[in-house]
Formats: C-alpha cells, sequence, structure tokens
C-alpha cells in the first residue's frame, strides 16, 4: 500500500487552499474540514500546519481577511479570495493540468507495467 | 480553556516568536480552531479529556506549527521582548545584520552580549574588530576600553593586557584607562606580561585559537540541554 508522499505536495498546499476558498468565504477550521473532505482520506493535513499558508497567502494577498463574531460569540478571523488570487488560482490550475497531462504522457507506459498503487490517508 | 491547550498554544506561540500585536491574533484564530475541534469530538461522545488531546495531536506539533508561523526575515524588527530578527535588529536579544541588544548577533553586533564581525560589547566577541569589557577577536583587533576590559586578546592586541602581537604604546594610548587605575587583580596579568613575554604570548594566542571550538561546544550543549528539557516537559513537541 503506497501513500502519498509530502514533497509531491510541497508548494500546492496553497492552490488547494485556494480552491477551496473559491466557494465562498471561509475560516481556518472549516477549511480544514472542507480540504479533508475533498481529498476523501487520500491526504490528511496537520490542521495546525494550514495556518502559515493562509497567512502566507493573506501576505501575498491572494486572499483576505477580516474579524468577524462567529455564532457561538467568539471572535473568529475570516478569509476569502482576492481577484488576484482567482487569478492565481486560474493559472495554478492551468499549471497543474498541464503537468498532469505530460506526466500521464511521459509516466504512463511505466504504469502499465505496474497495477497502479492502492493510496492511503497521508499525513504532512 | 484547559491548561493543556493553553500550554500547547504557550508553546506555539513561542516557536513562533511573534511581535505582541499579532502573537495574540495568531493566538485568538488557533484558540477558536482547537475548541471548535474539542467541542466537535465531544459532540462524537469523547470525554472531555481525550478530547482535548485529541485535538492537539491532529492540530501538529507546537513546533512545526510554531516554526510555520515565524515571520521572515525583516529589514527592521524593533521589539521589547522575545528574538528581534532583521537586517536592523533591535531587542532583548538580537540577531541581524546590524544588531543591538542585550544578546546581538550580527555582522556588527552592540550588546551585553556581542558576537559579530564588529562587535561592541560588554563581552565582545568578533572577527575583526572587538571592543568591549571583555573582547576577544581571533582575526582582528581587540580593544578594551573599561577597567575589566583591559584584558584584550587577539592576534593584533590592544589594551590593558594585551595578547598577540605586542604593541607595547598601546596601553597607554588606546585603553581608556592606564595600568595602573586597573583593578588590583589585573596588575597579576600586567606582571604576568612582562615575566612571559613572547613565550607567554605564544602560550596564551594557543589557548585562545581554542575558545571557539570551546564556545561552539557549549552552545551545542546548550542546544542539547533545551532539547532533553523540552522533550522532557512534551515528548510530543520534539520531532
Amino acid at each position: 500500500m503506497k501513500s502519498l508522499r509530502k514533497q509531491t505536495l510541497d508548494g500546492n498546499v496553497e492552490t488547494m487552499l485556494l480552491a477551496v476558498l473559491e466557494a465562498g468565504t471561509s475560516y481556518g477550521y472549516a477549511i480544514v474540514k472542507d480540504l479533508n473532505e475533498r481529498a476523501e482520506g487520500i491526504l490528511r493535513l496537520g490542521e495546525g500546519t494550514v495556518y502559515p499558508v493562509l497567512h502566507r497567502l493573506e501576505e501575498k494577498r491572494l486572499v483576505s481577511a477580516s474579524w468577524r463574531t462567529a455564532q457561538n460569540g467568539r471572535q473568529r478571523k475570516y478569509y476569502r479570495l482576492t481577484n488576484k488570487g482567482r487569478k492565481a488560482l486560474a493559472g495554478n490550475r492551468q499549471q497543474w493540468h498541464l503537468l498532469t497531462v505530460v506526466m500521464q504522457k511521459v509516466v504512463h507506459s511505466t504504469a502499465q507495467l505496474s497495477p497502479a498503487p492502492e493510496l492511503k490517508g497521508a499525513s504532512i | 480553556m484547559s491548561l493543556a491547550l493553553q500550554k500547547y498554544l504557550d508553546d506555539v506561540m513561542a516557536y513562533a516568536n511573534r511581535k505582541q500585536q499579532d502573537a495574540e491574533r495568531i493566538r485568538a484564530e488557533l484558540q477558536d480552531h482547537l475548541l471548535q475541534k474539542v467541542a466537535e469530538l465531544e459532540a462524537q461522545h469523547l470525554p472531555r479529556e481525550d478530547a482535548i488531546f485529541q485535538a492537539i495531536e491532529d492540530h501538529g506539533s507546537a513546533r512545526t506549527v510554531g516554526y510555520g508561523l515565524r515571520k521572515g526575515f525583516a529589514l527592521l524588527d524593533v521589539r521589547t521582548e522575545g528574538t528581534a530578527r532583521g537586517f536592523i535588529a533591535i531587542g532583548p536579544r538580537a540577531v541581524g545584520v546590524i544588531a543591538f541588544g542585550g544578546v546581538a548577533v550580527g555582522l556588527f553586533a552592540f550588546g551585553g552580549f556581542a558576537i559579530g564581525a564588529i562587535a561592541f560589547g560588554w563581552l565582545a566577541v568578533a572577527a575583526l574588530i572587538s571592543c568591549g569589557g571583555i573582547s576577544l577577536a581571533p582575526l582582528g583587533v581587540a580593544l578594551g576600553m573599561a577597567v575589566v576590559g583591559r584584558i584584550a586578546m587577539g592576534m593584533i592586541a590592544s589594551g590593558g593586557l594585551a595578547v598577540g602581537v605586542w604593541v607595547p604604546w598601546a596601553v597607554d594610548r588606546v585603553s581608556l584607562l592606564a595600568g595602573d587605575d586597573g583593578l588590583r587583580f589585573l596588575q597579576f596579568f600586567q606582571d604576568f606580561r612582562n615575566y612571559a613575554g613572547e613565550v607567554g604570548a605564544l602560550v596564551i594566542v594557543s589557548w585562545l585559537f581554542m575558545i571557539f571550538p570551546f564556545l561552539a561546544g557549549l552552545m551545542g550543549a546548550i542546544e542539547s540541554w533545551e532539547y532533553r528539557r523540552i522533550k522532557k516537559a512534551d515528548p510530543k513537541l520534539v520531532e
């Protein structure tokens, strides 16, 4: 049984977070939950490791953040995608698509020789 | 909020080393996350204590999260607590190209304990020029300026007691205090210098070259002690 290596994901977590935020304004906990659900157990992010990435996206102005009072009365930080973030996501998507096409073309013949590995949850 | 959660957040923020206002906001955000996670786990009929530890475990190592939240090297970092890191760093502990602080490390370092190519401080260690109470400059010039500082060691050293390539007139011309004004015990070194001459100088310079390996060893030992201390306090923090 093979697992997804952390290195494979490096640099792509930003894109994944942007994709989650494309659906609308959200906050840390909900973003992590949404991400894990979308990953269907193949990938499980260390929940705290998402925050440095979110803050980095905020510094790059790809997302904007605001504090609001949540239903439980606690102050909560909400993130939303900016126009710059939307453009970055579109560019990253295109890059990702090209990469998968290239990988399919180059690696496909090898993949036919051995069965595809069964994936299990990987944590970073 | 539980003590375990507070301690976890304390550890994260210690590693993050952010300024107070930033630190409070980040802490509030992480706290909100952890509390919601605990509530969700409790709703799944997990006992509160187990839910807290599960939430902390799922959140990730305090060290990893904290270092991730650390700011990059700033152009200017000024702070009243913690370690300042920047091109120009000013704080109780400062690390930068130009560093001012109680403990300062940088190309130009000014502080109680200063390490740098050019260092000024009560205890200054430098590769080129070092000025302070006790100055060590293996590759450059060391100048002892205060009373205690009349101990100066270097390849070229000038001061109350100069070790290395002797500059006989240095005591009177460079030191702020003349030889006789020094602390009484320093007279011993003065006498030793006169007595030992070149051979003594050679011996002490040889000793001097052991200073840096010694300091490196000392830092390694402190780091190792700190690692063991953290591991003992919470094994989960050590990866």
